[in-house]
């Protein structure tokens, strides 16, 4: 190699380089028109019957740590089978996954996403005839025998509950809150209240406070929800989904909190008495995780196996004290309500579903505007 | 001043260095097509898709629409990006003032603890950056052992705070992105001809007329470098003001991740991400201009 050999010019690298990549940007968008492939029929029938028998190993596809390991090793024993975990962290990190064409057998998207994910034929129909358990589910929680995010839950099995309320500390600003939304708007909390990093929470909670619907996308509705928070803004300390840490580590002595995360906190903090929990008497948000069989799922009839075995009441009571989350399934009330027994407003009744304050998916343009209205709460 | 070595002028040309520079443009494919790959290509793809939409499902669609452009016209994207140029200028002048010295004492009093010096600055910075910043957060947390080490020896109050500042947020920024002003500064000092500073002496400059007249233009490049090497991944960060800052310390960021993930908006976050780089080409002309300058400068 000679070292006084002239590079490259750069112009000539730059050319080259752009010439390929625009070619590659011209293919991409010709092929389709869509970011990423969009043939639902790719990835197979929605509606054929799945054969309930051991297909292969189960490759599962959840938030991390969300299912006690036990339960696991007791599937993978009994089947003579492997459960393959992968962990998603976030609804939109999983959706990009599945358009990505990766395959999975079970996945457990939210009651929004299992809409979204039905609605792009991206789902397998679940037989519930075929599963032994059905019955402790649907036939005791009837919300979801026909809910309006799959109906007649046809390609989905209800997972875990949970809701949105305020979670404080005690032991800073009494015991006793007044039950309702504005109480983040206290003057004793006020510089250390957090709200979630969530722009379906924090805008529906504004809409709760001022009677609205949770969903809303009217122009003037997000008006008055923007004007509502914006009144919040000076006394916040953040925007963060993390309640569990900013509680226990004094940051907030005030925060919009879910459900599991205060239940997990009862287990873990050392002194969970100056700890409270309220839900607001406006109504507080309700929102689900389901078991779904993706279309292109190599071993569904494992993923089916799974499923009744995850519903046997002795598993349903495992979870349950593992996650700290509770599940719509007939005999395991007792369990949960001894669970959360300093906070029992973390329990998820037939009534809290009956008000149906789920996130609704809405229309582009209205996802939009609610994306304009957040953007404006949090940047202020 | 031209410290490093220049090319001298080229040799004529034979049958040797022709077959040579074969070689080199074959050399350059695999590094071309990676770049062409997933830099440029992607690129290509954010900026096309400035002016794309999202289908009912929230997937983007390519296409020719402007909607994304006209909403960046709203006032709350350019407080944000502003906010977010003076935290990333401020981190770059808080890195260059802390790691000059750190940079200069290792180069030229190090002896031969240089390396072990430089890598025990390296080593923690292989530590993925968020794991690191979250575990700031809970030591610099209200109960956390700093404040309340400080509140017992009564060098802070009940309501001192450190989390959810504006100080917090940079000093993430400079704690993060220090290692970029370090290793060029060490290496700009390393190269420097010492004999210059004796030379400085020699002519009866004092320590710091020669440390402002010598020492820092010879270096000047690597502190450039490390000045565009710090403001730049500064300036797009979004975990120091996640996990550091509160409301009123939100960045450019911060909003084009929220537009990616929860606001299922890629079209509108690729055209924030575009509005982001535009605002750094520019300032990255300026550092452009000024090399090419200098190295006019030196080539006379």
């Amino acid at each position: 190699m000679s070292p006084e050999a002239p590079p490259l010019s750069r112009r000539s690298f730059l050319r080259t380089g752009s010439g390929a990549a625009l070619g590659l940007g011209l293919g991409l968008t010709t092929a389709g028109c869509g970011f990423l492939p969009e043939d639902p029929d790719a990835h197979g029938d929605p509606d054929a019957p799945i054969n309930v028998r051991v297909d292969g190993d189960l490759v599962y596809f959840n938030w991390a740590d969300f299912i006690d390991p036990a339960v696991f090793a007791g599937f993978e024993k009994e089947y003579g089978v492997k459960v393959i975990q992968s962990n998603f962290d976030s609804m939109e990190g999983m959706a990009a996954k599945l358009n990505a064409g990766n395959r999975y057998d079970l996945i457990f998207p939210t009651a929004k996403w299992a809409q979204r994910l039905t609605a792009g034929r991206r789902l397998r129909r679940i037989d519930h005839t075929r599963l032994r358990h059905a019955d402790s589910v649907f036939g005791e929680y009837s919300y979801f025998a026909d809910p309006w995010y799959d109906p007649r839950s046809a390609h989905t099995v209800p997972f875990t509950m949970y809701k949105t309320g305020i979670g404080w500390r005690k032991d800073r600003i009494g015991d006793h809150l007044a039950g309702s939304w504005d109480d983040l708007w206290n003057v004793r909390a006020k510089g250390k209240v957090f709200v979630l990093d969530d722009r379906d929470e924090v805008l529906g909670m504004g809409a709760l406070k001022l009677g609205l619907g949770v969903s809303t996308d009217d122009g003037g509705d997000l008006d008055r929800i923007t004007d509502t928070l914006q009144s919040l803004r000076p006394h916040l300390r953040g925007f963060s989904s993390d309640s569990y840490n900013n509680l226990l580590n004094g940051n907030a002595v005030m925060t919009q909190a879910w459900s599991g995360d205060m239940a997990a906190m009862l287990g873990q903090a050392k002194d969970p008495s100056v700890l409270g929990f309220e839900v607001a008497r406006e109504g507080a948000p309700v929102n689900s995780d389901c078991y779904a069989i993706p279309t292109n799922a190599r071993h569904p009839g494992t993923a089916m196996l799974f499923i009744d075995y995850m519903l046997r009441p002795e598993n349903v009571k495992k979870n349950i004290e593992y996650i700290g989350y509770p599940m719509p399934v007939r005999g395991s009330e007792d369990t949960y309500a001894a669970l959360v027994e300093p906070f029992p407003e973390c329990l998820v009744t037939a009534d809290d579903l009956k008000d149906d304050l789920f996130f609704r998916n809405g229309s582009s343009k209205g996802e939009r505007a609610r994306d304009t209205a957040w953007t404006h709460v949090k940047a202020g | 001043m031209a410290l490093s070595k220049r090319p001298g002028p080229p040799r004529p040309r034979n049958g040797a260095s022709a077959s040579g520079s074969r070689l080199w443009t074959w050399l350059m494919i695999p590094g071309t097509l990676w770049m062409t790959g997933f830099l440029i290509a992607s690129l290509v793809l954010v900026a096309a898709l400035a002016f794309g939409t999202t289908d009912p499902l929230g997937n983007p669609q390519f296409g020719l629409n402007f909607d994304n452009i006209a909403a960046m016209a709203d006032p709350a994207y350019r407080a944000v990006l502003l906010r977010s140029l003076g935290y990333a200028l401020l981190t770059c002048v808080i890195c260059l003032v802390v790691a000059y010295p750190v940079a200069y004492a290792i180069a030229l009093h190090g002896g031969r603890f240089k390396n072990l010096l430089i890598a025990a600055i390296v080593v923690p910075f292989f530590a993925n950056y968020l794991v690191r910043m979250y575990g700031w957060s809970v030591v610099l947390s209200d109960d956390g052992p700093l404040l309340r080490a400080l509140r017992a020896t009564g060098l802070a109050d009940g309501d001192t705070k450190i989390l959810q500042t504006g100080p917090g947020v940079v000093a993430g920024l400079v704690y993060g992105f220090i290692v970029f002003m370090i290793i060029p500064l060490y290496a700009a000092l390393e190269r420097m001809d010492v004999s210059l500073i004796e030379a400085g002496r020699d002519l009866y400059g004092g320590p710091l007329r020669t440390f402002f007249y010598v020492t820092l233009p010879a270096t000047r490049q690597g502190a450039a470098a490390g000045c565009v090497l710090v403001f730049l991944p500064a300036m797009g960060d979004f975990v120091s003001a996640q996990l550091m800052g509160g409301p009123d310390q939100i960045m450019i960021g911060n909003l084009i991740q929220d537009k990616f993930f929860q606001g299922q908006n890629w079209p509108l976050g690729s055209a924030l991400t575009m509005l982001m780089m535009a605002v750094l080409f520019l300032g990255m002309l300026g550092y452009l201009r000024r090399t090419r300058k200098d190295e006019a400068e030196a080539a006379r």
